[in-house]
C-alpha cells in the first residue's frame, strides 16, 4: 500500500472501534440525547471522512502507478536520523516509570545522562557532570523556587 | 464603570508592584521562548501553569497573556536574523525580514518589527476597550443555542481556513471532539471510552495532549533532521527605522493592525492566518509586487503588526463569552479557571480586577517589550547561539515537569508520550495539529450546548434556527462551506489564502 494510505487507514480502523465503543452507551432520543448520542455520531462521521480520505489516497495511489510508480517515494528527503526519535521516545517512557520510585533528581541525571552521552556524542567527563547539574539546576529552580510539585523519590529529593 | 474609569483602575492594578513583575516575567519568557526556534507559546504556557497556582488570579493571567504576545515579538527576531521563525506567526516575517539582514539592514528590520508589534499592540488594546464592554452585553443574552451557533462557526472556520486539506482538518477537527468525549459525560456522569482507566475517568488532559502534540513531537523532528544554526554574523546596527522606512511602513502597520485584530476576534483564526493575509495584502496593494521576498520593509511591518494585533482580538471571545477562539486562548482559559474566574460576560462586573486589569497590563506589557527589546536584541542573537543539543533536553524536560506538576499523576506523562508520537507522525503526514486540539477543548461546549438546547426546546432543532443571533452564526457557518462552491470568485479568494498559508 502507497505510504499516503495508511495514515487514513489507521483512522478508519480507530474510528470503526469507537464506533464500537460508543454503540454500548445509552444513545438516548433526539429529544433527550444520552451519553452515547454525540460519541455515536461523533465516531460515525469521523469514521467516514477517514474512509473517504482512504479512498482519496488509494485512487492516487492507482493513478502513481499508472504512472510508473511516481507517487510511491514522495518524500526522499525524510531518512534522517530516525533511532534517535524512537531512543527518546524508549528513553523519556523509561523516565516517566522510573521518576516516582527513584525520585526527580536520580531520574532525570540518568535522562540526561543518555541525551548527551547517546545523542549527542558527549565525551563522559562533560556528560555526568553537566547531566548531574542539569538535574539539581531544574529541581532547585522548579521544586525549591517555584514550588512546583515535583515526585518526591527515596531520599526525599 | 465607564471605559475610561475601566482602564485607569486597570491600570492601577497592572502596575500594582506583583502584578507588573508577572508582566515582566511573561512578556520576558515569551520574547525568550518566541526567539528560540522548537518550544512555542502554547507548550510554555501550558508549563508554566502549575507555577501560577501560587500566583494571584490577576497575576497569573497576566503573566501567560504577557507570554502570548512576547513570543509575537521574539518570533520575529530569529525570522530576520536566522531565517528561521522562533514561533509559527513569524514564519512569513523570514521572506523580507532576512533578505533585509543579508542587505546589512538587520537593525531596521528588527526595529520595524518591535515598533510595528507596539503599535499593533496599542490598537489591539483600545479595540478590547471599545469593543468588549458592549459585547458583553450581548453576550448576556447567549443561551445555549447561541453558544452553538457560536462553536459550529468557529469548527467551520478552522477547519476551512486550515493550510492543508480541509478533509483531514476535518477528520482531525472530528477526532478532538471524539477525545474529548473521554471522561465522564457531562450530564449523566457515565464514564465514555474509559476502559476502566481512573485516570481516563477524568478525561484526556489538555497539558499533556499540547505538551505531546506542540512541544515533544517539534523536538523529535528537530533531533531527527538536526538543527543548523547559522546565525547572520553582521552586526546589528541602527534600530531605529529611517524615516523613508517609516514613509513605507505606515500604512502596512496601519492595515496589519486592523486586520490582525478584525481576524484575531473569529473563532479559529489565531495569529498565523492573518500574518499570510497581509502579506499578501500588502504585495497586492504595492506598486512593485514583484520586490516581495527581495527585502522590502511592508513585507516586515505588515505580518509583524498584524500577529501582535491578533492575540488582542482573541482576547475578546474569551473575555466576553467564555470561549477559547484558539489554542492558546484555551491554554488562558484554563489559567482564569484553575483560579476559579469564569471569563465570559459577568466577569467585567464581577471581577473588574481581572477584565481591567489583564486589558491594562497588555497595554503596560507592550511598552515593557519596545523597551526591553531593542536593547537586548544582542542577548538573544547570544542565545541562538546556544547549541540545539544542549537545548532539546531542557525542552523535553519542561514538558516532563509541566505535565507531572499539574496533577502529580505520573500516567499524564505517559498521555503525553502518546502524544508526542501522533503529534509527530501528524506532522509528517501532513495532518496539522491546531483542529484537533481546538474541537477537543470546544467539543465539550459544544455537547453540553446542544444537548441543554434540546432539553430547552424538547427536543426541536428549530431553536437554533428561530434565534437571529444562533441562526445568524449558523448561516456563516454554512456560507464558509457553501459560498466557494457557488461563487468561483470566493473559491479563487480562499484557494489564494490557503496557498500563500502553504507557500
Amino acid at each position: 500500500m502507497r505510504r499516503d494510505a495508511w495514515p487514513p487507514a489507521v483512522l478508519a480502523v480507530a474510528g470503526v472501534l469507537a464506533i464500537n465503543e460508543a454503540r454500548r452507551l445509552r444513545f438516548g432520543t433526539v429529544a433527550v440525547p444520552g451519553p452515547g448520542f454525540f460519541p455515536l455520531a461523533l465516531a460515525v462521521s469521523f469514521a467516514a471522512v477517514s474512509l473517504v480520505l482512504l479512498v482519496i489516497a488509494l485512487r492516487a495511489s492507482g493513478v502513481g502507478q499508472l504512472d510508473g510508480g511516481a507517487g510511491t517515494d514522495r518524500h526522499p528527503e525524510e531518512g534522517g536520523a530516525k533511532w534517535k526519535v524512537l531512543a527518546t521516545l524508549a528513553a523519556m517512557t523509561l523516565y516517566a516509570f522510573a521518576l516516582e520510585p527513584a525520585g526527580f533528581v536520580v531520574s532525570t541525571a540518568g535522562l540526561v545522562l543518555f541525551f548527551f552521552r547517546v545523542l549527542e556524542r558527549q565525551r563522559w567527563v562533560v556528560a555526568v557532570p553537566a547531566s548531574m547539574l542539569t538535574s539539581i539546576a531544574t529541581y532547585v529552580v522548579f521544586k525549591m523556587w517555584l514550588q512546583v510539585r515535583l515526585p518526591p523519590g527515596p531520599w526525599g529529593l | 464603570m465607564d471605559i475610561a474609569g475601566g482602564l485607569l483602575y486597570g491600570l492601577g492594578v497592572a502596575l500594582a508592584p506583583g502584578n507588573l513583575l508577572a508582566c515582566f516575567v511573561g512578556v520576558f519568557v515569551g520574547t525568550l521562548i518566541g526567539v528560540l526556534p522548537g518550544i512555542g507559546p502554547v507548550a510554555t504556557m501550558s508549563l508554566l501553569l502549575p507555577v501560577t497556582y501560587a500566583m494571584s488570579p490577576a497575576a497569573s493571567v497576566i503573566m501567560m497573556a504577557g507570554i502570548y504576545y512576547g513570543a509575537m515579538y521574539g518570533g520575529s527576531t530569529t525570522s530576520i536574523l536566522v531565517n528561521l521563525p522562533g514561533e509559527a506567526a513569524s514564519v512569513v516575517t523570514c521572506l523580507d525580514g532576512y533578505q533585509m539582514a543579508r542587505q546589512g539592514r538587520a537593525g531596521p528590520a528588527l526595529g520595524i518589527a518591535a515598533f510595528g508589534s507596539f503599535l499593533a499592540g496599542t490598537v489591539s488594546v483600545v479595540g478590547i476597550m471599545l469593543l468588549a464592554p458592549p459585547l458583553t452585553k450581548v453576550a448576556l443574552s447567549f443561551g445555549p443555542p447561541e453558544i452553538f451557533g457560536l462553536l459550529l462557526l468557529g469548527f467551520t472556520m478552522v477547519t476551512y481556513l486550515s493550510a492543508g486539506s480541509k478533509l483531514r482538518a476535518v477528520a482531525m477537527a472530528l477526532a478532538g471532539m471524539l477525545l474529548g468525549t473521554v471522561g465522564l459525560d457531562p450530564i449523566t456522569a457515565t464514564p465514555r471510552f474509559t476502559f476502566g482507566s481512573l485516570t481516563l475517568a477524568d478525561g484526556i488532559g489538555l497539558v499533556p495532549m499540547i505538551m505531546g502534540l506542540f512541544g515533544i513531537s517539534e523536538v523529535l523532528l528537530n533531533i531527527e533532521k538536526g538543527i543548523k544554526q547559522d546565525v547572520f554574523l553582521t552586526r546589528v546596527t541602527g534600530l531605529l527605522p529611517t524615516r523613508e522606512d517609516w514613509k513605507r511602513s505606515a500604512a502596512p502597520i496601519a492595515r496589519g493592525s486592523a486586520l490582525g485584530f478584525l481576524l484575531g476576534i473569529l473563532p479559529g483564526i489565531g495569529a498565523i492566518i492573518p500574518t499570510f493575509i497581509s502579506y499578501a495584502l500588502e504585495r497586492r496593494v504595492s506598486k512593485h509586487p514583484e520586490r516581495f521576498g527581495t527585502g522590502m520593509i511592508e513585507g516586515v511591518a505588515g505580518p509583524e503588526s498584524a500577529n501582535n494585533a491578533a492575540t488582542g482580538g482573541a482576547m475578546i471571545p474569551l473575555l466576553t463569552l467564555g470561549i477559547a477562539p484558539n489554542v492558546v486562548m484555551a491554554v488562558l482559559l484554563g489559567a482564569f479557571l484553575i483560579h476559579g474566574v469564569q471569563p465570559g460576560p459577568l466577569m467585567i462586573r464581577e471581577r473588574p480586577e481581572m477584565f481591567w486589569g489583564v486589558v491594562a497590563s497588555m497595554y503596560v506589557g507592550n511598552i515593557i517589550l519596545l523597551v526591553l527589546n531593542l536593547p537586548l536584541i544582542g542577548l538573544w542573537v547570544q542565545l541562538l547561539r546556544v547549541p540545539y543539543g544542549i537545548l532539546f533536553p531542557l525542552i523535553l524536560l519542561f514538558c516532563v515537569i509541566g505535565v507531572y506538576s499539574e496533577s502529580g499523576n505520573m500516567w499524564d506523562i505517559v498521555v503525553m508520550l502518546v502524544f508526542a508520537v501522533v503529534g509527530y507522525l501528524m506532522k509528517k503526514f501532513g495532518f496539522e495539529a491546531a483542529p484537533l486540539v481546538l474541537a477537543f477543548v470546544l467539543g465539550r461546549m459544544a455537547e453540553e450546548s446542544i444537548r441543554q438546547s434540546l432539553l430547552l426546546s424538547r427536543g426541536s432543532f428549530d431553536i437554533l434556527l428561530t434565534r437571529p443571533l444562533a441562526t445568524t452564526f449558523i448561516a456563516l457557518a454554512v456560507a464558509i462551506v457553501v459560498l466557494p462552491a457557488a461563487l468561483p470568485g470566493t473559491r479563487a479568494a480562499l484557494r489564494m489564502i490557503g496557498r500563500e498559508t502553504t507557500e
